[in-house]
């Protein structure tokens, strides 16, 4: 597009309404002719422009004549379309070619008629009545050129005036109120006739378009000859079969309703009577049953299952080995954390086989194998005992030891009230000591190995017996109170001899004479049948009158009771199976416990019969003590074994305790507290807590308390012998080291 | 002690501190032995000059300062388990001169008597020969060896019996004066006797003793004779047989009164204030025992006015460091200190509780009333500050007869020490014999 085109434009817009204007235009013209000089290539174009101007004035003219025409003809053609369809012809769309003859030629040729830019041109040339192209105008908004033209060259904008201008422009010009700024055209553009006749209209509420006729004819579409319809409608009247029944389908209407009648078609199934009955679950109580668990959520995996876990979640050489070693139902986690270091190296599951076979097994309802496991914590199974600290006094340490003798001391005991102590050698050597102090305070020398020792436990007499081979000595101790020591007198040495036992007793009973005894010599002899061996054990009864000595080695039977009041003696057994070990008085009843290497018998000593027999399981008993209430006994053996024997409950062992390593050599129960020792040739003393309830039905209370070491092992023998002090916890033990300690609480 | 502190923001205040602290003393020396062929029960160095034991061979001992045997003096034939000597206020001096001081000394012994012997040490500077006659019938008499400038002589006089006990004694001790006399016995009896000595015997003769017949010869057996009847008849079953063969001027004495509360062997009784049980309340005497209890008598009425009952800690020892305090050492390896001022309605809390490594013995209380000797079993002497409750201040071994054998020390017994506290002198006496160490007390402060 060209300047000289929308010049063009515009000149036949001002043109239009007056010809008065044309001055108007001319001057305008100049003014741009003007503004273009500053640049000699536009300056050119206006050249041109100016050289076809007076073309298109003449142009104008003949259009404006052309559009009265066009206006005259269309209001006429209305009445006559039909007449002019010939005539239309003439107006296609491509010009008429005319025939000339060629002035050159003198041969006739055709001549196309100039195109005429405002009809022929492209459309969208039109559009755009701006030279610079289609371009957003706002682009240059802040510049002093609005656009390129078709060389490349600024065209710049148009220059304005000021306000004053302006005012003077309203003032001057008529056509200022009806004129506005084109941006396109960069200048005031006053509007047509045709717009203000819009305008007009559009205030007057009438059709915009000024060609609009309210009034126009009738046009008669369908009416007329030729003119009538044809096909469109018709009046034909509805068949009769679409409102006659169908008798075909009466027919099977028929045919099905005999069907039913005759009860081959069943119309529909019976109702249930009963209707679903509507309940509250909730008001029911709940069932005991616990309602089904959901099944368990798996775990999300963690850092371990990853291909590439952290360094920290690898298992170490160890835990692998410790890993493959235990048992698949053992582990915990059914895999070890691998590391790869990307994704492509992982393998393929090894486990995918054999997981889908376990799988199959399930599905079959085969049972995979269960191994049957018991999980039992070991703690549990450890008797819920008293801590030993909440069952004190029990001895504890070794207060005091005694170097007494190179020989192995077998026995000891201690006097009833608790304050001297009396130990015999193998060699013959007896020392009476202070249990306190632990100081020797006299000695005695017999010939031969004291077999056993014991202190008669009545108060009002003071005098204790000691065993060698064959004889028996009834010895006091010095330093004691006259009455006491005067009663002991009478009793072991009467004045007046009492009269003689039937002399068939072949145990001889012997006082020294007032005469020739000193505090240095036995007050009483008492002498057993020759061949009699060495009595190992002396058992006192409660009362202080009766003690029994038992020899094991001995050729006779090696049980005898004595009497010291009537200075008599008997062997209570004339035959026995088995030699006897060991014999206890009872603390209460007339019965006599006797223990031979594998039985502890019970017998009845008034009514000479047996009660009872015990089987400890023991392959030789060693040591045997009775609780001071009576219903309890302990044995020990050499085989290690300690029973305790309920007396009123059974003839097996309530209890069987294997603590030692070697072979039990003492018991003893302590008279007053709820203590009682045991001593084994592993040279240690064990120390148990027994309490024995008067209730029947509760079971007595065992509690090992305390090993007490401290005793060396001489020639395979420990601690030979156990006495507890009867006033307080505390433990006396002779060893086979030639010492004696004391152990207190 | 008093101090500044200086705070952040420039705040000065004061603050007293309360610090106690115990005065670092010298270790404890060695400074003699003296061997005792058997084990020495108890000793005293309360006589300036003077060391007595006695030994379990009843045998009294008194050695001077230079380690020599002075006099030897078989008091008891049974061995003697305790000593107690004072100055008796009561009896004349029986000397002019001012050489010669005499002393009373008690001996318990196993004998089932107490003996009240008087001791009368002169000191001649010119004499230059004694002959030494201890085996004298009658008055006993010992003096050191000749050949020295100044030569102690002593003299030991046997004045007296007592009576009481049916079991051996373990302990006799005097009031600060020296009137009255408390001894302690195995049978649970305490007794107090005064220091008066009878004109007449007070309890009839035991002639008919086997052991006397024995030894005088004579072969027929008698009962007991009563010769005099005295005043109090429940006490004759407490006499015991006599004692010291052939000794003339002893008679036999009664005690004033017979305290009968324990129902165990009682190990020590002392009076309150009184020369070797330390301090306590004047007019009270104290005692422990095996049945784990202390107990305060009121003297002139003989009746228990005050019990501690302990659970199961038969003591075996007892000293009074203050007035209202006692402390009792206990077979189970602990030392406790008791205040007498709890009501025995409470229960009995001891003040405090010290663990001692080995059975103690015997303790002995300085003057100040917080350091304290004891003995033990072990063979080491142990001394306590009252108020470090945790370990002793000092523990020396006594004997140097310590022998490391397994994993427990076998020492020899400590069986008695005494403090002289004025001369810093601990006797030790026990199973090694006879030895003194010094030791200074040291008084802390406040």
């Amino acid at each position: 597009m060209t300047p000289k085109h929308w010049e063009q434009q515009g000149s036949k817009r001002k043109a239009s309404p007056d010809s008065q204007n044309e001055y108007e235009d001319e001057f305008r013209l100049t003014n741009l002719e003007i503004l273009s000089e500053e640049d000699n290539q536009a300056a050119s174009s206006d050249d041109r422009w100016i050289d076809e101007l007076p073309d298109i004035n003449s142009s104008f003219g003949d259009e404006k004549t052309d559009d009265e025409q066009s206006q005259i003809d269309s209001v006429e053609g209305a009445s006559e379309d039909e007449n002019e369809n010939g005539s239309d012809q003439e107006n296609t769309i491509f010009p008429s070619i005319k025939t000339v003859v060629s002035d050159i030629t003198g041969q006739f040729k055709q001549v196309l008629p100039e195109i005429e830019p405002e009809y022929d041109s492209d459309s969208s040339i039109e559009d755009d009545p701006n030279c610079v192209g289609n371009i957003p105008l706002h682009w240059y908004d802040d510049l002093p050129h609005i656009g390129y033209n078709i060389d490349g060259k600024q065209i710049l904008r148009a220059a304005r005036g000021d306000e004053l201008d302006r005012f003077l422009a309203t003032v001057d010009d008529p056509l200022t109120w009806t004129s506005a700024f084109d941006k396109n055209a960069q200048m005031d553009k006053s509007l047509t006739a045709e717009e203000l006749d819009i305008i007009r209209r559009l205030h007057e509420n009438e059709n915009p378009d000024a060609n609009y006729d309210p009034y126009q004819p009738t046009v008669e579409w369908f009416t007329g000859k030729g003119k009538e319809e044809i096909m469109p409608l018709s009046g034909a009247p509805e068949p009769k079969r679409r409102w006659v029944p169908s008798s075909w389908e009466k027919q099977k209407v028929l045919r099905i309703v005999r069907a039913i009648r005759q009860g081959r078609i069943l119309p529909s199934k019976p109702k249930t009577t009963t209707k679903f009955e509507f309940y509250s679950i909730w008001s029911e109580p709940a069932s005991s049953v616990a309602a089904p668990l959901p099944a368990p959520k798996l775990k999300l995996p963690t850092h371990s299952e990853s291909y590439n876990p952290p360094e920290e979640y690898l298992p170490t050489k160890q835990e692998r080995k410790e890993w493959a070693k235990m048992d698949p139902e053992d582990r915990e986690q059914d895999y070890l954390p691998q590391k790869y270091s990307s994704l492509r190296l992982v393998p393929a599951y090894d486990q995918f086989t054999k997981e889908r076979f376990n799988r199959q097994l399930d599905l079959y309802l085969a049972p995979r194998v269960h191994r049957v496991k018991l999980n039992i914590d070991p703690n549990s199974l450890i008797p819920k005992l008293p801590s030993p600290s909440s069952l004190k006094p029990f001895p504890t340490y070794m207060a005091l030891k005694v170097n007494q003798s190179i020989h192995h001391i077998r026995c000891i005991s201690i006097s009833p009230d608790g304050c001297w102590a009396i130990s015999g050698d193998e060699d013959g050597f007896i020392s009476l000591w202070e249990v306190n102090i632990g100081r020797e305070i006299k000695q005695w020398k017999f010939g031969g190995k004291i077999g056993a020792l014991d202190w008669c436990p009545r108060v009002d007499v003071s005098f204790f017996v000691v065993c060698i081979e064959g004889i028996l000595f009834f010895i006091i101790p010095p330093n004691l109170p006259n009455s006491i020591f005067s009663s002991t007198y009478a009793l072991l040495a009467p004045a007046a001899s009492s009269p003689a036992p039937p002399t068939s007793s072949p145990v001889q009973w012997e006082s020294t004479s007032p005469d020739s005894w000193s505090p240095n010599k036995p007050i009483l002899t008492v002498k057993l049948p020759s061949s009699s061996g060495v009595p190992n054990q002396i058992a006192w009864h409660r009362r202080g009158d009766y003690l029994a000595t038992v020899a094991r080695e001995g050729t006779q039977s090696g049980v005898w009771i004595h009497q010291v009041t009537r200075r008599h003696s008997q062997a209570p057994f004339r035959k026995l199976k088995g030699t006897v070990q060991l014999v206890l008085f009872h603390p209460l009843k007339p019965h006599l416990f006797v223990a031979t290497q594998q039985y502890v018998r019970l017998y009845n000593l008034s009514e000479q019969k047996l009660v009872k027999t015990f089987m400890p399981g023991i392959r030789w008993i060693s040591s045997m003590d009775v609780h001071p209430s009576g219903d309890h006994l302990i044995v020990g053996g050499y085989d290690r074994k300690l029973c305790w024997f309920d007396l009123e409950l059974s003839e097996k062992p309530y209890k069987i305790l294997r603590y030692h390593t070697k072979a039990i050599r003492s018991l003893h129960f302590h008279p007053t507290y709820p203590l009682f020792a045991s001593s084994s040739d592993d040279g240690s003393i064990q120390v148990f807590h027994s309490r024995v309830y008067s209730d029947l039905m509760t079971d007595p209370l065992i509690v090992p308390l305390k090993i007490l070491r401290g005793h060396e092992i001489r020639d395979g023998l420990g601690v030979l012998q156990v006495r507890w002090n009867s006033r307080q916890p505390w433990l006396l033990s002779a060893g086979a080291d030639g010492t004696i300690s004391v152990w207190c609480s | 002690m008093r101090t500044l502190w200086l705070s952040p923001v420039l705040l000065v205040w004061e603050e007293t501190l309360e610090i106690e602290y115990i005065e670092s003393v010298l270790p404890p020396q060695k400074l003699s032995e003296f061997p005792h062929d058997d084990w020495v029960s108890s000793i005293s160095c309360q006589i300036p000059g003077l060391f007595l034991t006695t030994s379990y061979d009843g045998i009294l001992r008194i050695f001077n300062h230079s380690r020599q045997l002075i006099s030897s003096t078989r008091l008891h034939t049974a061995p003697i388990t305790s000593l107690s000597c004072y100055l008796p206020s009561s009896t004349p001096k029986t000397t002019t001169t001012d050489d010669n001081q005499t002393y009373t000394l008690a001996t318990a012994s196993h004998d089932l008597t107490c003996l009240l012997t008087r001791l009368t040490i002169s000191q001649n500077a010119h004499l230059e020969d004694v002959d030494e006659d201890s085996a004298m019938d009658g008055s006993l008499e010992g003096g050191s060896s000749g050949g020295l400038a100044t030569t102690t002589k002593s003299r030991v006089t046997p004045l007296a019996a007592l009576h009481l006990h049916i079991a051996p004694l373990s302990s006799v001790a005097s009031n600060d004066d020296g009137t009255k006399l408390i001894t302690a016995a195995w049978d649970g009896l305490v007794g107090v006797w005064d220091t008066r000595v009878p004109e007449e015997h007070e309890v009839g003769d035991v002639r008919g003793n086997i052991r006397n017949r024995v030894g005088d010869g004579q072969r027929s057996r008698k009962r007991r004779k009563v010769v005099e009847e005295e005043e109090e008849e429940e006490e004759e079953e407490g006499e015991g047989e006599g004692v010291l063969v052939g000794v003339k001027g002893v008679k036999r004495k009664v005690p004033e009164v017979v305290m009968k509360s324990h129902t165990g062997r009682v190990s020590r009784a002392v009076f309150g204030s009184s020369i070797s049980g330390g301090r306590g309340e004047r007019g009270k005497a104290y005692s422990c025992g095996f049945d784990s209890t202390v107990r305060v008598w009121d003297v002139e009425n003989g009746l228990c006015v005050h019990t501690i009952t302990a659970s199961e800690k038969p003591f075996t020892a007892l000293a009074l460091p203050t007035e209202v305090t006692a402390l009792a050492l206990s077979t189970d390896r602990t030392m406790m200190l008791y205040d007498l001022r709890v009501s025995t309605t409470s229960a009995v809390v001891p003040a405090a509780a010290f663990p001692h490594a080995a059975l103690p013995s015997c303790n002995t209380t300085g003057t100040g009333g917080n350091q304290v000797i004891t003995g033990a079993y072990d063979g080491i002497v142990r001394v306590w500050d009252l108020r470090s409750v945790k370990s002793a201040l000092a523990s020396f071994d006594a004997f140097g007869s310590m022998e490391k054998k397994g994993t427990r020390p076998v020492g020899k017994k400590v069986l008695g020490v005494d403090w002289n506290a004025e001369r810093g002198v601990v006797g030790i006496g026990g199973e090694g014999g006879f030895v003194v160490w010094s030791f200074k007390e040291g008084f802390g402060a406040n």
